[in-house]
């Protein structure tokens, strides 16, 4: 579903990432870690088409093609969506008629016919449903004003409205308590299949509790310096990184 | 170029959807009043000076009948074109008007429009100008409003098309407790050009005034912002903010913005504040990174920008209307109006 191949990414002059190689097959989760700065959330980025970064080298394909081909919008309408570590706030712009614009793309793509907008509420409403998100925030400006958690949540939300085949999750765990966490996680998992993949990026092991990962990388200093399944996770947790490093 | 040609006797070319199919509608061509002077429901209707122009004068409370007042350019004359309207609220009135300008073919119009604005005591007064001609019109509005005593003026002004357009307000809040309200959007693109010049005076005690100005300048569009609140000596409690922000899409386009606080009283809340920006960049990846293709993308920031003007005006229908005229001037599809067979407003 997705492989990159050696992988180097920079921003100006700085080199962050170094070589990663990652492959993903349909009905995976994988998790990645890392110390702070160490690239995870400009792996996710230059996935998904952040354009501040440039690849210097390597591949990335997904679905057959070639990522780095194609607009961000059109890698998300294959089905690769990035759920932000920092969410972005749109003033003026309601949650509604963001995800409806969102969807109706996806539909055009994929040669439906576009939701009546009664039918494009009752989605709404039973995706919303899903995070334990208050009706109140259709209406509001996109991420205007929520709190942490509720902003995470909202990632969730979209990403339900939007069934990607490819998740990556950067740091959706981070700020949330831990009725959040769970709500969250069964979001995740509701929506998981045997056709889909997920990608995981978080410093705690406690979200792998909720969402069991089948693969664990940590990456550091723009490589994955180690794969290995769920245990990895908590070596992480009680030892330290500079342990595993060395 | 398109011929339209005004037909009295054929209303329903006229029938634009704003705000409801019941709406008064007065007409004035070449600034020609096309009906006989008359009197309704206490609203006087006359010419103006000089056969010119038109003169309302309205009493009691007219909140749920807008009257729209739609002023074509037609004949190609030699001359600029000037006239003057008067608007006058008796005390204790509310009215809602809608004033649509446009122009029939392509000429190079030259046009100046006074409107004088007279709120008497505790009158209410909600007027909107709808500035919509073509790239090749020069275009000039003067607006002169009188504030009495704890009346209310909201006043919105809609740029849309025009070659120059040059606005300027003069807004006297001269009795105590008068409330105004002043806000515009103009989207230029092109060669257009638009120019402001405010002066809102607080010459009572205890008068508010809010201004939102905002504008969207795309291709080589320039505009210029001069705004001035002037507070008297003596107005005290006065509450007057004014704000000014612009979105630029290209490097060539160019905004000037001048704030300026004049203020001689020593108890007062006055704040102006202007912005130039451009896109946001990561708002426009995070609109990509859910599938919104990048000129769809580009479409919602801008929508997203001029919403808080929207939704100042506070009639639904009327609004509505406005957000969808917007989002296809936005997208270069609009000219003239498709809802209404004269392609008027
Ligand atoms: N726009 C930028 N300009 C300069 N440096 C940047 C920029 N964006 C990221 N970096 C740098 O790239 C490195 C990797 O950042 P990245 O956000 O990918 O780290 P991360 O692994 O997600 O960290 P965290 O765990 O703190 O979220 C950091 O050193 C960061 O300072
Ligand atoms: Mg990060």
């Amino acid at each position: 579903m997705l492989s990159i191949k050696d992988l180097y990414v920079k921003i100006g002059d700085k080199e962050i990432l170094s070589g990663v190689n990652l492959e993903v097959k349909p009905g995976e989760i994988h998790a990645i870690m890392g110390p702070n700065g160490s690239g995870k959330s400009t792996l996710a980025a230059v996935l998904a088409g952040r354009e501040t970064f440039t690849v210097t080298q390597g591949s990335a394909v997904f679905m057959g093609k070639d990522l780095f081909e194609l607009a961000p919008e059109e890698r998300a309408r294959m089905g690769l969506f990035l759920g932000f570590q920092y969410p972005v706030e749109i003033p003026g712009l309601t949650n509604v008629n963001f995800m409806k614009a969102a969807v109706n793309e996806q539909r055009k793509y994929q040669d439906l016919p576009l939701l009546t907008s009664g039918e494009f509420l009752k989605l709404m409403r039973e995706k919303m449903a899903i995070v334990k998100m208050d009706p109140s925030f259709v209406g509001r400006g996109v991420n205007v004003g929520f709190s942490g958690g509720e902003k995470k949540r909202n990632e969730i939300f979209q990403m339900a409205m939007l069934e990607p085949k490819l998740a990556f999750l950067d740091e959706t765990d981070s700020g949330l308590d831990v009725d959040a966490l769970r709500v969250v996680a069964r979001g995740v998992n509701k929506l998981k299949t045997k056709e889909n993949a997920f990608v995981v990026i978080t410093h705690y092991q406690r979200l792998l509790d909720y969402i069991v990962p089948d693969m664990v990388h940590v990456l550091y200093k723009g490589r994955i310096v180690k794969t290995a399944g769920k245990e990895l996770a908590l070596e992480v947790e009680t030892k330290g990184y500079d342990h595993i490093i060395n | 170029m398109t011929k339209y040609t005004y037909m009295p006797e054929v209303r329903r070319v006229f029938r634009c959807t704003v705000p409801n199919e019941n709406i008064r509608q007065v007409f004035l061509v070449d600034g020609i009043l096309q009906e006989e002077e008359n009197e309704r429901n206490g609203i006087v209707l006359q010419r103006g000076t000089n056969q010119m122009g038109l003169k309302l004068h309205i009493s009691g409370d007219h909140s749920q009948e807008p009257i729209q007042v739609i002023s074509v350019r037609n004949e190609d004359l030699p001359r600029p074109l000037e006239f003057s309207n008067r608007w006058e609220l008796a005390p204790g009135a509310v009215a809602q008007i809608i004033v649509c300008d446009h122009t029939m073919q392509e000429y190079l119009y030259k046009t100046f429009r006074y409107s004088q604005i007279k709120v008497g005591d505790g009158a209410h007064l909600d007027i909107l100008f709808m500035q919509n001609e073509h790239h090749r019109s020069n275009y000039r509005l003067d607006i002169d409003a009188q504030l009495n005593e704890l009346s209310g003026l909201d006043c919105h002004i809609l740029s849309l098309y025009g070659g120059v357009i040059q606005n300027t307000l003069h807004v006297n809040m001269q009795r105590p407790g008068a409330v105004c309200n002043l806000d515009g959007l103009y989207l230029a693109d092109g060669e257009q050009e638009v120019l402001y010049d405010i002066t809102v005076r607080h010459d009572s005690p205890g008068c508010d005034s809010r201004q939102l100005f905002k504008g969207i300048l795309d291709n080589h569009a320039r505009a210029s912002f001069d705004g001035t609140i002037h507070v008297a000596p003596g107005a005290q409690k006065t509450e007057a903010y004014q704000a000014n922000h612009n979105l630029l899409l290209t490097h060539d386009a160019r905004i000037t913005t001048k704030p300026q606080l004049e203020i001689y009283a020593d108890d007062v809340k006055c704040s102006h504040g202007a912005t130039i920006g451009r896109l946001d960049e990561l708002e426009l990846f995070y609109l990509r990174s859910r599938g919104i293709p990048l000129a769809e993308a580009r479409m919602l920031q801008q929508m997203a920008f001029v919403q808080d003007v929207l939704d100042r005006v506070r009639n639904d229908a009327i609004r509505s209307r406005l957000e969808r005229m917007v989002e296809s001037r936005l997208r270069g599809e609009f000219t003239k109006c498709s809802h209404c067979t004269m392609h008027c407003c």
